[in-house]
């Protein structure tokens, strides 16, 4: 198991976002995390990430606790998050948001930007470009792109295929597939479940802060319970 | 030759102004105690010149890192505690802190003004009917010299692309392995030192008192404001523009009229075009 | 009934009544002492003009200095060059004070934080440099001397006269103040200084608030510098610079911001600190810094703040939530007169649709966030509002509420367009609504916070509804009243007192309600009602929900990501996607309609 979490709680001021998740992540693995709005799906990564901070529980990685560290220590431990927003920088270039990037990667062993560029094509045509003039989608892949150019041994994947056109939808599945081939295991929100059935392994369902299913992408799929579980 | 003093003490400006908007950019803080890192640095130059009488070469290089570590020292101490407060606190603990510190300086010095040489005496140079110091010549140089290496910095070395990234979204940089503790104090020193550094050009011209402080945050917050608080190349122009403004209003109208005159820049500023006159382009939010 | 009334008059009342104490009991010690505590009265009088600025409203005034001069040199300037008496001259010197203050905030509360330091710094200096420049008037930098007061004809040099003089005008002047901070006013300002967006959602103008905080308290300070100025026998440009000006920041700050008293206190203590420890006299300076700096860093509420939790913390927040206790819905008492009622008689029987949105579209640059949509929401109705992330539903609530501007289209009220009303004069309208985030505020409890919600939030309501609190009026107590009505009907009548921010979330989402409600609106928005609470508290709240919705017929437009709760509360529920209306209908069919499902899921319908 890379990434682990035990009774994971967050809560931002009164509220109780995420009460007590418990995950393992296979190394080269995938796992999806599923739920309504408001299920707690972003809390939880952005916690796990270091992001946000943690009210209770326990996270793991690559064999150590990093419970205690913030975003800026786990991404250089070889965790990386790609978050919702993406926050990226307005007017840097591609190739600088990737320069921004490879700091995490110092004293590790360095992913050559050419990786990137050959997954994202586009990028490369762009590579001078600032990131606030690109559309929606290429920024999408500059957020991926900066978090690959960490050298992760995981990647925590939130709603990447939010807000995107169908056809670029299916370039970005192929895109965390070949992720996934290199080796890196993912950790992917998910609100879409046919996305997530088509690149996880497995799936926990989150609703009201709380896991209400785990169970194979594939069972996932032909489940009643979790369209229940979004609708109840 | 009023254009030639308006450019000397606008170069000065600027670089104060530069100090405030890096630290500012980075951390979001507008530094009410910078013109104490000014008088620090103003003091430092005393203690280099005149106490160990080593000259002022040595004060260039050494008091800016003095005033950056200063800085640096002042926001690990009393800030970083309270990064988590609403703006009012930031902002009066940085209040505070400037005058708190200008009175530290005054107990330790207990004198209440001290002088420095000038750096470059001699007889001034003669171009047509104007008349120009070596010093003046040396001033706006060095400190518009400083400026540029300190906007290099900031703009392009790998050590400011973190503080930029920081600037523009902190997630986005704490993503990037960039801590917001490191690129704090680093911003803090850096600003820290282009004060330390406007003190060691202002010291000579200026005199070394605790008026000093808050006539040179002053000047650096209105030349900050001029060019928009968060362009560099803002803070150069608008340090320059104040400076200009300044020595023409004792020239042609009074000597009072020096310090009114940045109040009024200021206020028609932010009536006017209260994101200065060098908006950094707002690009769309990512 | 009569011992509450002397109780809330005494409250008041003391802030000024301990000056005019302190006075006299400085009678009895030696002249040094008299003189040193009529300047310690000015000085305290200063501090509470302060505490309504910088405790209250939390806004950084660099002006104080400035606005003591302008005392003292309205004043003295009259009763010197011209012979005016000096009550005259001290009303003259106020109304100055208060002019100054006014023409200070009008271009100033355009701005928060370091914009607005700036402009009170501007302009102290500025006033500064005029006084010191016109010699012929202010006699320039060496000043003008200040002769005793005097009035009907007794000279009051004497040190002992002159105490009880400025005890008794100072103390005289703090009442206002004081009736003002204690009563609905001051909450406004403390709403306003805690979440500016939430206070405007209330009726509190926060632009008309500050402009008034500032020209009372200037008004005040110059006041306190008009009579401290015969004290000092000459007064100079130099003694009311800048760092006067930042000294007495200091007094509300290390005092206390929880009150007037730590204004009051603070001013006291601080100003004459110099004199109390002589040996220190040159560290003093340092001594504030330091004072200051730690009281933001370890006591953000001030120092004697810090001495009055340990009273506070035995009463420590319990996270039992109010429903976990039996409680009985009662009935919602109606004791505010039907004139008052904001939702008249007629619309009780009224068939005209309660809200209407025709065409509303909203583009932020590239992103079109609302595209034409068109909805109805029919009087005394639970209508639904429900789709994914990134459908627009925030953005059209935050248009209806009144924060965002349509680019095109119209929202009516009972027929009424809400085109260019701002979000304050929306409550009046009969619209409330409740936050994502639970916005109560924090620091205010929550009988001042329902208080609040009954929208009479205009400055001049503000002033006289505090005058009515400190007289404890009748219209004060029936609406007092109403707000714990309100309070009881959501379950948290013994909570009266408490403190927003120490109830637990479900406890703040009914706060939220009962803060909606106690206006008797026509609408209530509900922006994610149930985000964050147990399934059982979510239970509860919906039987509150439809309770309130039958006893007062308030009509409720509900945004929830919990499609259960939205199922079973709402009658009708439309579902946005991309910017537009789905699909809209009966709250169960839309659940199993297959379009919504596709919107959610993305399935594949078996027809593609």
């Amino acid at each position: 198991m890379i990434l682990q979490t035990s009774g994971l709680r967050v809560a931002s001021g009164p509220m109780i976002r995420v009460d007590g998740l418990d995950l393992s992540l296979a190394e080269r693995g995938c796992l999806a995390l599923l739920g309504p709005n408001g299920a707690g799906k972003t809390a939880s990564v952005e916690a796990i990430a270091g992001l946000i901070p943690k009210a209770a529980g326990r996270v793991t990685f690559d064999g150590s606790d990093i419970t205690g560290l913030d975003a800026s220590k786990v991404v250089r431990r070889g965790l990386a998050l790609v978050p919702q927003l993406r926050e990226l920088f307005p007017n840097f270039s591609v190739e600088e948001t990737l320069l921004a990037g490879s700091h995490a990667a110092r004293g590790r062993p360095a992913l050559p930007f050419e990786m990137v560029y050959e997954l994202f094509p586009r990028l490369a045509e762009r590579r001078r470009q600032l990131a606030g003039s690109l559309s929606g989608g290429e920024q999408q892949m500059l957020a991926i792109g900066r978090a690959l150019i960490t050298n992760p041994k995981a990647m925590l994947l939130d709603e990447p295929s939010a807000g995107l056109a169908i056809g670029i939808v299916r370039a970005f599945v192929d895109a965390v597939k070949r992720i996934r081939e290199s080796g890196v295991a993912v950790l992917l929100v998910e609100q879409n479940l046919e996305i997530a059935a088509a690149l996880a392994d497995d799936c926990i369902v989150l609703a009201a802060g709380r896991v209400v299913w785990r169970g194979s992408a594939r069972d996932a799929t032909s489940s009643e319970e979790i369209r229940q579980a979004y609708f109840a | 030759m009023v254009v030639v003093g308006g450019l000397k003490f606008g170069a000065i400006y600027s670089l104060a102004a530069l100090g405030i908007v890096v630290i500012h950019k980075a951390t979001r803080i507008v530094n009410f105690a910078h013109g104490a890192f000014v008088l620090a640095g103003a003091y430092a130059t005393y203690g280099i010149v005149e106490a160990m009488g080593l000259g002022y070469w040595p004060a260039y290089l050494l008091v800016p890192i003095v005033t950056g570590l200063l800085a640096a020292a002042v926001e690990l101490v009393t800030l970083r505690p309270i990064r988590q407060s609403d703006m009012f606190a930031l902002i009066t603990s940085t209040i505070f802190i400037g005058i708190g510190l200008s009175e530290v300086y005054r107990l330790v010095q207990n004198t209440e003004m001290l002088g420095v040489p000038n750096p470059f005496p001699g007889r001034p140079i003669f171009i047509g009917d104007v008349i120009i110091t070596k010093e003046q010549i040396w001033v706006f140089a060095g400190a518009i010299l400083s400026s540029l290496i300190g906007v290099a910095i900031f703009g392009y070395a790998r050590l400011g692309r973190g503080l930029r990234a920081m600037a523009a979204n902190v997630r986005g940089a704490m993503l990037c392995g960039y801590s917001t503790d490191s690129m704090n104090a680093l911003a803090w020193f850096l600003g820290g030192a282009l004060a330390g550094l406007a003190g060691v050009f202002a010291a000579p011209s200026k005199g070394i008192s605790p008026e000093l402080s808050i006539s040179m945050v002053t000047a650096g917050f209105v030349a900050a404001a001029i060019g928009g608080f968060d362009s560099l190349r803002g803070a150069l122009f608008g340090g320059l523009i104040l400076g200009l403004a300044e020595t023409f209003a004792a020239a042609y109208v009074s000597s009072a009229m020096t310090n009114a005159i940045s109040f009024l820049l200021l206020f028609i500023v932010l009536l006017w075009r209260p994101e200065g006159l060098f908006p950094e382009a707002k690009i769309r939010d990512v | 009934m009569s011992n509450k009334r002397w109780r809330a008059l005494a409250g008041t009342l003391a802030p000024s009544a301990a000056v005019l104490v302190v006075a006299v009991l400085g009678l009895a010690l030696d002249t040094y002492w008299q003189y040193v505590l009529a300047i310690s009265i000015s000085a305290a009088a200063t501090g509470g003009a302060l505490a309504m600025l910088v405790s209250y409203a939390r806004c950084i005034t660099i002006a104080t200095g400035a606005m003591l001069a302008i005392g003292a040199y309205g004043a003295a300037i009259p009763v010197v060059w011209a012979g005016v008496p000096f009550g005259a001259a001290l009303v003259f010197a106020t109304a100055l004070g208060a002019l100054a203050g006014f023409i200070l905030a009008i271009p100033g509360v355009r701005f928060r934080s370091h914009n607005l330091a700036m402009v009170t710094l501007v302009f102290q200096s500025v006033v500064i440099i005029v006084l010191r420049e016109s010699k012929a008037l202010t006699g320039g930098a060496e000043g003008i001397h200040v002769p005793p007061p005097v009035i009907f004809g007794i000279s009051f040099a004497d040190d002992a006269y002159f105490l009880l003089l400025c005890g008794l005008l100072c103390a005289l002047a703090v009442l206002p103040i004081a009736v003002l901070l204690a009563g609905p006013f001051g909450k406004n300002l403390r709403a306003l200084a805690s979440n500016e967006n939430t206070a405007r959602a209330f009726g509190i103008n926060v632009r008309h608030h500050l402009i008034a905080a500032f020209t009372f308290s200037s008004a005040l300070i110059a006041f306190a510098g008009a009579v401290s100025a015969p004290r000092f026998r000459i007064i100079d440009p130099d003694s009311y610079g800048v760092l006067t000006s930042i000294f007495t920041l200091a007094y509300p700050i290390i005092g206390g911001m929880g009150s007037i008293w730590g204004g009051i206190v603070g001013g006291g203590v601080l100003r004459v600190l110099p004199e109390l420890l002589r040996p220190l006299a040159d560290y003093i300076e340092l001594i504030f810094c330091v004072l200051v700096v730690g009281t933001l860093t370890f006591f953000p509420e001030g120092l004697a703040s810090a001495l009055w939790t340990g009273r506070r913390r035995s009463r420590t927040a319990t996270s039992s939530s109010a429903s976990t206790r039996e409680w009985q819905a009662p009935r919602i008492a109606t004791s505010l007169s039907e004139a008052e009622s904001v939702a008249a008689a007629e619309d009780e029987t009224s068939e005209r649709p309660m809200l209407e949105l025709h065409d509303i579209s909203k583009a932020f640059g590239a992103l079109r966030a609302v595209k034409g949509v068109s909805l109805t929401v029919a009087p005394r109705s639970l209508h639904g509002l429900m789709g994914p992330n990134g459908a627009g539903k925030t953005t059209l609530f935050n248009i209806v509420s009144g924060f965002i501007p349509p680019d095109s289209g119209r929202v009516l009220i009972s027929g009424m367009s809400l085109d260019k009303v701002p979000i304050e004069r929306r409550i009046r309208l009969g619209m409330s609504r409740t936050f994502q985030h639970a916005a109560v505020f924090h620091r205010l409890s929550c009988l001042d916070n329902v208080m609040i919600g009954l929208g009479r939030n205009s400055v001049l309501q503000g002033a006289t509804r505090s005058l009515a609190a400190a007289l404890d009026t009748e219209e004060i107590r029936a609406e007092r009243y109403a707000a714990l009505s309100a309070l009881e009907a959501v379950g948290l009548g013994a909570r009266a007192q408490d403190a927003a921010g120490t109830l637990s979330l479900g406890d703040q989402r009914r706060l939220e309600i009962a803060r909606a409600i106690v206006s008797r609106p026509r609408i209530i928005l509900l922006d994610e009602p149930v985000s964050g609470v147990s399934v059982e508290e979510a239970q509860r709240l919906r039987e509150l929900l439809v309770m309130i919705n039958r006893e007062l017929g308030v009509t409720m437009v509900v945004i929830e990501h919990n499609i259960g709760f939205l199922v079973s509360l709402c009658q009708r529920i439309s579902v946005m996607t991309e910017g537009q209306i789905l699909a809209e209908g009966d709250a169960a069919a839309m659940v199993s309609d297959p379009r919504v499902r596709l919107a959610y899921f993305g399935e594949r319908e078996a027809a593609e």
